[in-house]
């Protein structure tokens, strides 16, 4: 007896996803599988003449955490660099996002003028991250307009060298990805929030709880998911922090590249004289790196108590 | 209402995004902006190239306006050619990456693509000239060097003597010191008797204490006077065996440097920085700049300002030591299609008279013709207003003779960079010598590997 087999559309569901594996392959996957393969290679060049390739094993890997003579080995140095300055700006980054995001969802506070301020917050993020770090270098600059404000107000006789210590080179370098990301992530969780049943916030508030309480036991534990991915690929973001800091630094991440990222880094070994081996092994450590973060990230906020 | 305020708001970051773009693409942004050739040489005319049987578009690769503007007045093209300019800032090393990148893919090149012309500086041309990516100009008909400058053409040369290259100018550096400041701190500003009190480094340093003490900075940057030192180095940066060493002039600036720093002599600033050219404002405290013609007459925007500026309120001589700060060569690539062409123009810039005396008379240059340069010398009535009439080719004349073009590697603009950068941290105190120096040895190893550092 034959059975009747119904009509499958499943056909037409691989034919519309297949555009995006066919891009992923040639633009993401095959360029990785590449950049694994060059990382154990000596590939660069010196001057106008190329140096190999020449398969060199693991010998990238091992130069790349081999200490110098003051036993500091760079990568970590500068892995450690970019977790401080992307912590720096994703704290207060997540915190002002949920507190916006809990205040214009709010249907007690009603706030006028939501699309104003959803716009205004939004605004950083559309200046080119290199523009807006050249602004800030202006700013702050010796003889810019706020050394110019702090000697009018007579708050210093000398300016300020703010680009020459480790606190407030990272500490522009925190804010300004703090200010153009921020609004970002407030119209995710927005989105997020509300998503969330209103009934359940009436029901918490029938039965006596506050707004604190109504935060931490209703929206954070329905809003989760929404706050594993922002964290997650804000930190995907971070760890490849490059524009800001290599603009705001003049490419050299002082002072004594402690505001030099990984990414930075590569870029020191592209730059002039593209080594792809050595550049190509920083990019499998990036990637290492974030995969055990995002992993670490991911298990501990949806942890089931 | 609403739809209103966005509208707005919509067009404010717009125009926002306008603003930032215009000023800040140049100098952060190392996007190559391709000039589509201006010229417009008549479409008609095509047929002049193609007689010569020479290419139709003549593509030079340079790092900024200054010779495209010389170029652009004093040559004129041959009917039937487009000139098209790639002009790619020096900002990290994306000159440099983008014009390696051109010349290695020369020979695939279609003829309209391939690089016809280049320019370089003095702190990368062996990079250029010891490769196959240049050609021999005396083959191709430049052969006449007798008004040029020996160093100029000795600095164009590979190995084996073989000239690849020519040079516009002729840069002998002088020492640029703001009158009003040297007449209150030396008494005078005569160029003769400045010079008398500035002819060592120890009278240098001296007067650095007597300006401090009026008030004064004796230079803008630790690294102002960086080249009088380097330029007069006994051994080249990294030796035959791939070994980076500090030779004594190098070590010598060092330690002034840190001196000048921690006795207040002088900023601590990068000297292309705003900060180091805000001083040559008419209200700026320093005396003593150090460069060639191309610094004060293209540089020195902020001292020419026709209202915060000081005009006039300068002049050179000699200072401590003879030096020379870069110069730009125009080299020929291998594998042009504009081979005539390519020696015409640099014939016209070395060998033509009347473009050479334009240069010096109407650019403020000094020129790369011997002739020329000695006739404006002698010429009483010739005088810069810049440096409050003094005659600027009377004195770079006689350094001009004491150029030396020695002890070269293709290594010297990262190591010259790289230093300045780290050893101004130490100089402010912000990291310790061994930190600094492991700093410069790590940026020096992330660019060549093969150079052993110590």
């Amino acid at each position: 007896m034959k059975k009747h087999r119904g009509i499958s559309y499943a056909k037409w569901g691989y034919l519309f996803i297949l555009p995006f594996f066919i891009a992923y392959l040639l633009f993401s996957f095959l360029p990785q599988a590449l950049t694994i393969y060059n990382s154990f290679f000596d590939n660069y060049r010196q001057g106008l003449t190329q140096i190999g390739p020449t398969f060199v094993g693991v010998k990238n890997y091992i130069k790349l955490f081999t200490p110098d003579k003051t036993g500091t080995i760079d990568i970590l140095k500068y892995a450690g660099n970019t977790l401080i300055l992307w912590v720096g700006g994703a704290i207060p980054q997540i915190v002002i996002a949920l507190l916006l995001a809990v205040f214009f969802t709010s249907y007690r506070l009603k706030i006028k003028g939501q699309q104003f301020f959803k716009t205004v917050i939004y605004m950083p993020n559309l200046i080119m991250a290199s523009a807006f770090s050249m602004l800030f270098f202006t700013l702050f600059s010796n003889v810019g307009p706020v050394n110019q404000l702090i000697q009018a107000w007579g708050w210093s006789d000398v300016p300020i060298d703010f680009f020459a210590k480790k606190v407030t080179v990272r500490t522009l370098i925190c804010s300004m990805n703090f200010l153009m990301w921020f609004g970002n992530t407030t119209i995710l969780l927005m989105a997020g929030i509300m998503g969330i049943d209103q009934n359940l916030f009436e029901a918490a508030e029938i039965d006596g709880a506050n707004s604190v309480q109504v935060l931490f036991r209703v929206t954070l534990p329905l809003l989760t998911p929404i706050l594993v991915y922002t964290v997650i690929t804000a930190m995907i973001g971070g760890l490849q922090m490059f524009d800001v800091p290599q603009v705001l630094t003049n490419g050299a991440g002082n002072p004594n590249r402690t505001s030099m990222t990984l990414i930075m880094y590569l870029n020191n070994y592209l730059g002039g004289s593209k080594n792809y081996g050595m550049a190509g092994a920083i990019s499998v450590i990036i990637f290492i790196i974030t995969g055990i973060l995002s992993l670490i990230v991911f298990r501990t906020l949806t942890k089931k108590d | 209402m609403k739809k209103l305020i966005a509208m707005l708001l919509a067009l404010v970051m717009v125009f926002a995004l306008c603003a930032c773009g215009q000023q800040a693409a140049p100098a952060a942004a190392p996007a190559a902006e391709e000039a589509p050739a201006a010229e417009a040489a008549a479409p008609a005319a095509d047929d002049a190239a193609a007689e010569s049987g020479e290419g139709k578009v003549f593509n030079i690769y340079a790092w900024n306006e200054e010779f495209k503007g010389f170029f652009e007045k004093y040559y004129t093209v041959p009917e039937g050619v487009t000139v098209n300019w790639i002009i790619v800032p020096n900002q990290g090393s994306a000159y440099q990456d983008a014009l390696d990148e051109a010349l290695l893919a020369q020979a695939d090149a279609d003829d309209d693509e391939k690089v016809d012309m280049f320019l370089a500086e003095d702190d990368y041309i062996l990079k250029y000239t010891n490769s196959e990516a240049t050609q021999d100009i005396r083959a191709l008909g430049v052969t006449d060097f007798s008004n040029a400058y020996t160093y100029t053409v000795q600095a164009a040369s590979d190995a084996n003597g073989v000239v690849k290259g020519v040079s516009f100018q002729c840069c002998p550096s002088a020492l640029i010191y703001r009158r009003s400041i040297a007449k209150d701190v030396l008494g005078t500003d005569d160029p003769a008797e400045v010079q008398a009190k500035l002819d060592s480094w120890e009278k240098f340093e001296a007067v650095a204490a007597d300006a401090k003490a009026k008030g004064y900075y004796m230079t803008s940057s630790e690294a102002e006077d960086y080249r009088v030192f380097s330029n007069n180095a006994d051994a080249p940066w990294v030796d035959e065996n791939g070994n980076l060493q500090f030779t004594d002039a190098i070590q010598t600036w060092m330690k002034q440097a840190k001196d000048f720093s921690d006795k207040g002599y002088t900023i601590n600033a990068d000297i292309w920085s705003d900060e180091c050219t805000a001083q040559q404002f008419g209200d700026g405290k320093t005396m003593c700049f150090f460069g060639p013609a191309w610094y004060f007459n293209f540089c020195m925007g902020n001292a020419q300002d026709p209202e915060k500026g000081c005009m006039g309120d300068w002049a050179i001589c000699e200072g401590p030591a003879a030096h020379y700060w870069g110069g730009t060569w125009l080299l020929a690539p291998a594998g042009t299609d504009n081979p005539t062409m390519l020696a015409d123009v640099m014939n016209t810039f070395i060998n033509d008279e009347d473009v050479c005396s334009k240069l010096v008379e109407n650019e403020a240059q000094f020129c790369n013709n011997q002739a020329v340069n000695a006739k404006y010398a002698e010429d009483p009535n010739f005088g810069s207003e810049f440096l409050g009439g003094q005659n600027p080719n009377a004195v770079f004349v006689e350094l001009a003779t004491k150029i030396k073009f020695e002890n070269h590697t293709i290594f010297d603009q990262h190591c010259n960079e790289k230093l300045q950068e780290n050893w101004r941290q130490f100089c402010q105190g912000e990291v310790t010598e061994d930190e600094a120096l492991a700093n410069f040895y790590k940026a020096i190893n992330e660019r060549f590997p093969d150079v052993v550092t110590p």
